[in-house]
């Protein structure tokens, strides 16, 4: 077998795997930044998320606060706990309240 | 009397006589579209007509936000306008429109003045698709650990909103200050080319800047290479390669969804 000097050898290969694992972990899990959640029943009107793009765009059509169809990305865990007026929760499911009038 | 099957033959008929003239203006209102009067519906028709163009060049111009931003709205709306004539949907599924206009853009005379334009929809697409790839949950920090013991001999499965776009311009900064908000700030753009690594981990989508090499990296595991033939491909395409940096930037994006021995 001739040698290429643009090989890695499996040993070289093992330790960089390993190094990485050190890098990876001492720059922090970037995981935890998007630990969020679809939160529906929360947004303002107009300010939903879903940024798909216009066509297939759900994004800022909510017609109505709280809409209970629309959702919003939120950290996660704070969906169902969130203080909304008149004693409305976030919730991880569409929900059937503020729900715009359908249009005959 | 008509039988049932040459009635379906004329439906067929009139049905493609109508698609072709709602897409191609120069062509003639079909004879039969007629209104109440019995005279033909060519007014009517002209409306149903730039509907149809309209709501694809929104899709468009929805999708491809930054390209559209790059050239102003008028003249990428007549771009979009001569890119849906040439190349109407082929699908009824409307997310699937679009794949190849960064091809088109690209090969689009008027639009040579702006030699990166093509990139920038490139990377909007793949943006795009990554939005609506399949979900799939990225390996833990604790299973790449169990896995690193024997990862020499291992194959790598990526995930599957991950797309790669190669650029010999600094496309991920272009397309980040297009998007900006408060515009005719002096752009600084980086002299150098960048390759971007898009994918969706969780729920949004992240674009990373590859570092050299990487493009080659990803795109050789991704074709199936076991780790030393993916990092002599990516040494082979770059000189300063750094294999360890590379992998410790996939295990963190969450590019890695499961490792397996060659079968």
């Amino acid at each position: 077998m001739t040698t290429n000097p643009k090989t890695f050898s499996g040993v070289a290969v093992a330790s960089a795997f390993a190094a990485a694992l050190g890098l990876a972990a001492s720059a922090g899990p970037a995981a935890a930044e998007e630990e969020q959640e679809k939160c529906f029943g929360v947004a303002k009107a107009g300010e939903n998320d879903c940024a798909a793009g216009a066509g297939t765009t759900c994004a800022g059509t909510s017609k109505i606060d709280y809409q209970g169809n629309a959702w919003k990305l939120v950290p996660k865990g704070k969906c169902t706990t969130m203080e909304l007026p008149d004693g409305r929760t976030g919730s991880l499911e569409a929900v059937d309240r503020d729900l715009p009038p359908t249009q005959g | 009397m008509r039988t049932a099957a040459t009635r379906h033959q004329g439906d067929l008929e009139h049905q493609t006589a109508f698609a072709r003239a709602v897409l191609d203006a120069e062509a003639d209102v079909p004879v039969f579209l007629t209104g109440r009067t019995g005279r033909s519906a060519g007014r009517r028709f002209a409306v149903y007509r730039n509907n149809v163009y309209a709501g694809l060049i929104d899709v468009l111009a929805g999708r491809f936000p930054a390209t559209a931003k790059l050239v102003g709205e008028a003249f990428f709306r007549a771009m979009a306008r001569e890119y849906v004539a040439a190349s109407p949907p082929r699908s009824a599924v409307l997310l699937h429109y679009g794949a190849d206009f960064a091809d088109y853009v690209g090969a689009f005379p008027p639009a040579s003045a702006v030699p990166y334009l093509a990139d920038v929809a490139r990377l909007e697409w793949a943006w795009h698709s990554a939005y609506h790839a399949a979900d799939a949950a990225p390996l833990s920090q604790e299973a790449l650990a169990a896995l690193g013991a024997s990862a020499e001999a291992m194959t790598f499965a990526l995930h599957p909103s991950l797309a790669l776009v190669r650029s010999s311009y600094p496309v991920i900064t272009i397309w980040e200050l297009a998007l900006r908000d408060g515009e005719d700030e002096p752009a600084r753009l980086p002299a150098d080319r960048e390759d971007a690594l898009v994918l969706r981990p969780a729920l949004q989508v992240a674009v990373h800047r590859l570092p050299p090499g990487g493009a080659a990296f990803v795109q050789a595991l991704s074709g199936g290479n076991p780790l030393p033939a993916a990092a002599a491909a990516a040494l082979d395409d770059d000189a300063d390669f750094d294999l360890a940096a590379n992998l410790a930037g996939l295990m963190r994006s969450g590019a890695i969804v499961a490792m397996r021995e060659p079968a």
